[in-house]
């Protein structure tokens, strides 16, 4: 591959007198951008100090940096690189980073190097000179070969008539292009049109920068609003939002695994044979962070034993259930008396004991979240949503919004915190006018419209945007003395303190482009995923993948005969995207996207050559894993999987120290 | 990096065959592409196939996506190719017996060609400048990529070619004022070396 740096360094007639002319220099190097990316660090920087040195310059330090360009990123590294007592700073990277370095140094900032034109050179492979963006395409006239660009004379009317033997007459290693052109289209049956064309004159006024410029700030804006990165994925909720919420037929058999949140498995409470009723205890929580698991049938218990789970893959320790279709209640299952002189505790005994755990996918325990050892004044609802296709939450908020309210006052007076928030994307203006609607007369709770952005509903995401704090690094959201729950989790609360009733069924969304009937249903936990798939009319054809949750986090499964867990939000069946990794280009696209501010083509690189302190210090434990790099990368790396694998690895690394 | 727009409907619909296929390149994503307005031209069009997918001015990826469409792009009369300059031309090289189409048109990002583009700043011009203008650049700064100060043309910092542009020379003064080193301006007159590359 061809490297497209776009600086080189400036001549020593140049450098010389700039270095000269001061002192305690720091020199601040960008790492290059569409290259390949094979060194850590550019040899520039030091060949700069070199020649500093060789003057008997002080040097105050040297940092190599990447994607100066980033301002937002590059303004928080400079902070941390920028010695005290430097007093110039000496940049090698491009225009772009210089300027960058300027409008943010409050110190005198000089350049290195001089920029180097690639144009007509566009595009992410970068393979060829292709384009010269002249805002006027001829390629339909011209059998896709661009007269612009493979033209010496970007010629738009026929040939100059220079040519010799098909070469160029102003470079004679050069194919002539029309006549290249001439050829394909007559290949093609087409020279006539060259005939009947009109004469083409080019337009220079075509290409508007001002238009250029407001339509770049305009899609920056949106990139950035409320957080750094992030993107807009297409949603396709369309298939399934319109679609009301439906009760999923009685399942005849149901797999209770006695692991789906996170923490211990449960211990099992019954054993074959035995007869259980709807909302008996079958599993208690070993140990603080665990949870509670019930009957979500009334029936006989066929067996306790290892069963396949479908995010880990691994068989765990399953209760199944074969329902008699009574759903017969059990003695436990009543609303309690008094719910207003609860106390906190009981609250939260309520919670712990009803099995609650968070409903947005990671299926963390509630009680633990809700005993905070730090003051908390904010209860967050995510009522986001902002995985593409799901629509769960949607339908949840739609249909019991006055148990959202109930649950998130509960929550407010178990956590003492004077506000609740629910936050909900700007596509879902159905349930912002009914929430508005039923929350005017309460004081201390308030609906905030976010704009639609994945991943908006993250948590440290969902508080920047609504409080304007930021989680710090390795923390937690009580930290900031916040609480993030989800809007089905708090549904779920009501239901526990209102009807006694634990977490025995949720809402899952039944879509993807692949589904014959999409729908949203309330399915009982442990039915089992096939049924809804078969339900819903199966699969448009074979050639289809599965995931549980939504297409950028969930989990995908190959085999559908797994149960439906407290934290499975949906259910997608989609067509599979063949890709094929190939070598990273630095093209910088994921460092824009990661709404957690870090550098993810690290990962995949350091995780390659097994250096786990490298994948450490670039901060692996701050990635939430929400797939933007992903998404995006136009090298087509898993970089997600060399996360996973590095979190891992680094675990490791440090049990062993 | 570039940016892309569709070509009027009505030019679509003229190239457009009976049988045509539609491939739409979303790899530079929602960032340059206008991804609603030509999902929905497609719609409109109801060609005999289309593929939605990314990165297409890589070679080797266009061909790995290509593979599950063969059968329909053989049998297409024209292939539309919703993406930029790069795009079509790397889809025409790979049938060049078709007619391969573009449907938009591709306009540069000058001077926005680094990762994350915010403004008009570099023209890569090849004989930086910036050493002496405080880091602002005189030649996306000023409408006249003047070298050598201000033409006396700007009326209250205002450029006098785009009433809502500031005049870059003037931004420069202040900036080097700011930083106590105005001194920098007195240069000898440059002139510009278009020959540098």
């Amino acid at each position: 591959m061809e490297d497209y740096t776009k600086f080189r360094l400036k001549g020593n007639d140049e450098l010389i007198p700039l270095l000269e002319a001061g002192d305690d220099l720091f020199i601040l190097a960008c790492n290059k951008c569409f290259k390949e990316f094979t060194a850590e660090d550019e040899p520039e920087c030091d060949e700069l100090a070199g020649i500093a040195a060789g003057l008997g310059k002080k040097i105050a330090g040297c940092a190599k940096l990447d994607f100066l360009c980033n301002k937002t990123l590059t303004q928080k590294r400079l902070v941390e690189a920028l010695p005290q007592d430097a007093a110039k700073i000496i940049v090698v990277a491009c225009g772009l980073g210089i300027q960058t370095i300027a409008d943010i140094a409050d110190l005198p900032v000089c350049a290195a190097t001089d920029s180097v034109s690639y144009g007509g050179r566009h595009g992410m492979a970068l393979t060829q000179k292709l384009c010269q963006a002249c805002g006027q395409c001829y390629l339909n006239l011209t059998g896709g070969i661009c007269p612009i660009v493979d033209c010496s004379k970007s010629l738009v009317n026929g040939q100059c008539g220079g040519a010799k033997n098909g070469k160029c007459e102003v470079d004679k290693e050069k194919d002539c292009a029309w006549e290249n052109i001439y050829n394909r289209l007559q290949a093609q049956n087409r020279a006539g049109e060259l005939a009947s064309n009109p004469i083409e004159l080019r337009d220079y006024s075509k290409v508007d920068y001002k238009f250029i410029s407001s339509y770049v700030s305009s899609i920056r804006e949106k990139r950035l609003d409320g957080y750094y990165g992030g993107l807009h994925p297409s949603e396709r909720k369309e298939l399934s939002e319109h679609i009301g919420l439906a009760v999923f037929p009685e399942p005849a058999t149901v797999v209770i695994p006695l692991s789906q949140h996170t923490g211990a498995p449960a211990q099992p409470l019954v054993s074959a044979g035995e007869h259980v009723k709807l909302g008996q205890k079958i599993g208690e929580a070993a140990g603080y962070v665990s949870a509670m698991l019930h009957a979500s049938v009334s029936g006989e218990v066929t067996a306790v034993e290892p069963r396949k789970h479908p995010t880990t893959g691994a068989d765990v320790l399953s209760v199944v259930i074969r329902s008699d279709g009574k759903n017969e209640l059990h003695e436990s299952v009543k609303p309690y008396e008094n719910p207003d002189s609860l106390t906190a505790d009981d609250i939260l005994e309520i919670v712990r004991e009803k099995g609650l755990v968070g409903m947005g996918g990671a299926a963390f325990p509630t009680a633990v979240k809700l005993k905070s050892a730090k003051p908390i004044d904010t209860v967050l609802l995510n009522g986001c949503e902002c995985e593409p296709l799901l629509t769960a939450d949607h339908h949840v908020m739609l249909n019991y919004a006055d148990d959202i309210i109930y649950g998130l006052k509960v929550l407010l007076r178990t956590v003492g915190a004077e506000k609740g928030i629910i936050v909900v994307e700007d596509n879902k203006p159905d349930v912002i006018a009914l929430l508005e609607s039923k929350t005017s007369d309460i004081g201390n709770i308030e609906i905030l419209e976010a704009k639609t952005k994945y991943p908006q509903g993250a948590e440290k995401m969902l508080i920047k945007k609504a409080l304007g704090r930021q989680v710090p690094s390795g923390g937690l959201p009580l930290d900031v003395g916040v609480v993030v729950s989800n809007v089905s989790t708090v549904k779920a609360v009501s239901d526990a303190i209102q009807k006694g009733m634990p977490l025995i069924e949720r809402v899952v969304t039944v879509t993807g482009e692949k589904i014959e009937k999409p729908g949203n249903y309330i399915v009982k936990i442990g039915t089992p995923v096939m049924e809804l798939v078969s339900y819903c009319g199966g699969v448009t054809d074979d050639d289809v993948a599965f995931k549980l949750g939504g297409p950028m986090m969930g989990v995908a499964i190959s085999d559908l005969n797994v149960p439906v867990l407290k934290g499975t939000n949906g259910v997608i069946a989609f067509a599979p995207e063949d890709s094929e990794p190939s070598e990273c280009i630095r093209c910088g696209r994921c460092v824009d996207v990661c709404p957690m501010e870090l550098y993810p083509l690290y990962f995949p690189k350091y995780a390659g050559a097994g250096n786990w302190q490298g994948v450490k210090d670039k901060n692996v434990r701050d990635c939430m894993e929400c797939g933007c790099c992903d998404f995006i990368c136009s090298a087509k790396i898993p970089i997600r999987d060399a996360i996973k694998l590095g979190k891992k690895e680094v675990a490791a690394m440090e049990r062993k120290d | 990096m570039l940016i892309t727009q569709l070509k009027p409907k009505e030019t679509i619909a003229s190239i457009a065959g009976s049988k045509a296929f539609y491939i739409t390149c979303e790899g530079c994503r929602e960032v340059y592409f206008p991804e609603e307005e030509a999902a929905q031209l497609r719609e409109e069009a109801a060609g005999i196939g289309s593929l939605v997918t990314d990165y297409i001015c890589n070679p080797d990826n266009l061909m790995f996506q290509l593979e599950k469409h063969m059968e329909k792009l053989n049998a297409a009369d024209t292939i539309v190719v919703f993406s930029c300059g790069v795009g079509v031309q790397t889809v025409s090289a790979c049938f060049t017996g078709k007619k391969v189409y573009a449907g938009c048109d591709t306009y540069p990002l000058p001077g926005g060609q680094g990762v994350t583009p915010l403004e008009y700043d570099c023209d890569q011009c090849g004989e930086c400048h910036l050493n002496s203008t405080g880091g602002i650049c005189p030649i996306t700064a000023c409408s006249k990529s003047l070298v050598n100060g201000q033409c006396g043309g700007a009326k209250y910092g205002k450029c006098e070619v785009d009433k809502d542009m500031d005049c870059g020379w003037e931004r420069i003064y202040r900036r080097l004022e700011a930083a106590g080193l105005t001194d920098s301006l007195l240069y000898p007159v440059k002139i510009r070396d278009f020959a540098v590359e």
